[in-house]
């Protein structure tokens, strides 16, 4: 397996984070991180931790050194970007729109209800579902599919809503279920997922 | 700095070389004059929020001592380059928030520099029989804070990317907000000590108040209020350098923690941009002080500790009971 070497000495936080983070992303085999101090040092570990993988902790060359195993263990949170080492098959689900397709809107809203009370109902249901656009009504003015949005998370599912498209509709103060996030963690959540359902 | 020489004019009543918040200078029997300066690079993305957050970080050293903003310089540094619409808009930002408080921008300076930065002198008035300081806090006092605790690890994350603006709205906000309506709540109370939570962090301040009044002080670290995603942050390696800079400032702190609190107690020393106001407020008023300031100004405020005779200067417990 690949060995990646990340030299973090001289570098202030958050920086020490952002470059083990990018190097988890880039590779499947152990990260090496080298940071001089020891606000670093925890940081990384915490991230590291955070994101589900196993952390040795040495010192050496005048720091410390952050061995980095991916995914042997289950992430002991949620964490928004943290998805680098993750395992497992994680299902996305992106509804950018009120209605499933593009025909009677009456006949694509009733689909999109049955969507979502299926998926809360599910064996194995989404872990992270994305609305965006006119589906962040679904979320928020839709009391019906924002019930069964509200359970998926219950049951663990991340559901993030856009908070651009919040502010355009003008729904921020309505959210009923989810969370307010941003185009960066949508990106990071979508990119980290299995396969993505998009509606 | 302890090279430098002590100041000693009998018209300085209060100096911050001697870890006050502002420079209290008597000018006549009721009236002394209270200064203080304040600037760092931005901490926020949007340069108009920038500018009100520093201005209300700058004038909080006005209110931790009990006095009344009068006068305000800008310090502006910027890099050469910058459009002049953001440098307008930091200094909007900065005016309202001064015009808010009652004040006036009376004028400022400004330098090239590398790095983007902005601060305000600030100048008010306090009558010396009302003002407060970090020496008053007695045995028995009630510890009060204002506002929530976490900006310096939600700006960091905000640096990172890993949060924006929007994830961390209610940091801001408060950041945002005056502590002049929370100072006007607390002075109609037997007021101990107060101080302004800023870049020691909760802990570091309360151990300056401990110190210079000379008594022991307990600081309930689960009875804390944190913004929201502080702890998440916090998770994601989020610390700031400044937090194990205080940590270690305070290292006669006896820190004694409950299980699995070890991350709300970094909280305690997380390097503050203008936080809430720390009192100690006598106990038979503290319910009555903190039930006004939750209805009013401060929502979010809490008893967080306790004020004892005796014992290590500060101790961090997870909750009042615990031993």
């Amino acid at each position: 397996m690949s060995e990646t070497y990340v030299d973090c000495t001289g570098l202030k936080c958050p920086e020490p984070v952002m470059r083990t983070r990018q190097a988890l992303a880039e590779t499947e085999g152990v990260v090496t991180v080298l940071v001089d101090n020891e606000t670093a040092r925890d940081n990384v570990e915490r991230f590291a931790t955070t994101s589900g993988c196993d952390v040795q902790v040495s010192r050496a060359l005048g720091g410390f050194l952050l061995k980095i195993k991916p995914g042997e263990t289950e992430p002991e949170a949620t964490p928004v970007a943290g998805a680098a080492c993750e395992s497992g098959s994680l299902t996305a689900v992106f509804i950018s729109s009120e209605a499933i397709g593009t025909g009677e809107p009456e006949l694509g809203a009733a689909l999109m209800k049955s969507f979502l009370y299926a998926s809360a109902e599910a064996d194995t249901p989404p872990s992270t579902l994305v609305f965006m656009n006119s589906g962040v009504k679904l979320v928020t003015v839709n009391g019906e599919t924002a019930e069964s949005v509200k359970k998926l998370e219950d049951r663990g599912a991340e559901v993030l809503v856009c908070g651009t498209c919040l502010d355009f509709y003008g729904l921020k103060d309505r959210l009923l279920a989810g969370r307010v996030s941003n185009m960066y963690e949508i990106q990071t959540a979508l990119a980290a997922a299995d396969r993505t359902i998009s509606l | 700095m302890n090279s430098l020489p002590e100041e000693t004019a009998p018209e300085l009543l209060s100096s911050a070389l001697s870890g006050e918040d502002a420079g209290v200078y008597l000018l006549s029997e009721r009236t002394a004059l209270v200064q203080t300066v304040d600037f760092f690079p931005p901490i926020v993305d949007d340069p108009y929020t920038f500018g009100q957050i520093t201005a209300a970080n700058a004038m909080s050293d006005i209110y931790a001592m009990g006095g009344k903003p009068l006068t305000a310089l800008n310090i502006l540094a910027y890099p050469c380059g910058l459009e002049v619409n953001v440098i307008e808009r930091i200094l909007l930002g900065g005016h309202d928030k001064v015009h808010e408080a009652g004040a006036v921008v009376a004028g400022g300076h400004t330098i090239e520099d590398d790095e983007l930065k902005y601060g305000l002198c600030v100048t008010g008035i306090v009558d010396p029989a009302e003002m407060t300081s970090i020496s008053g806090a007695r045995p028995g006092d009630t510890l009060l804070l204002t506002k929530p605790v976490g900006t310096g690890i939600l700006s960091t994350a905000l640096k990172a990317g890993l949060i924006d603006e929007d994830g961390m709205r209610d940091a801001i906000d408060s950041m945002v907000e005056l502590n002049a309506r929370a100072a006007g709540v607390l002075s109609g109370y037997d007021l101990g000590a107060c101080t302004d939570v800023t870049g020691f962090g909760l802990a570091g301040h309360l151990y300056e108040v401990a110190c210079a009044s000379e008594i022991a002080a307990e600081l309930w670290a689960g009875e804390v209020p944190l913004f929201g995603r502080v702890l998440e942050m916090l998770s994601m390696g989020m610390a700031t350098e400044g937090q194990a800079r205080n940590r270690s400032y305070t290292e006669d702190a006896e820190v004694v923690t409950a299980g699995g609190d070890e991350e709300r107690v970094d909280c305690m020393y997380d390097p503050q941009t203008s936080g809430g106001l720390l009192a100690s407020v006598a106990a038979p008023d503290a319910d009555r002080a903190l039930a006004e300031l939750r209805a009013g100004p401060c929502p979010s405020a809490a008893a967080v500790g306790v004020i004892r005779e005796r014992g290590p200067r500060l101790v961090i417990r997870s909750g009042r009971g615990d031993r």
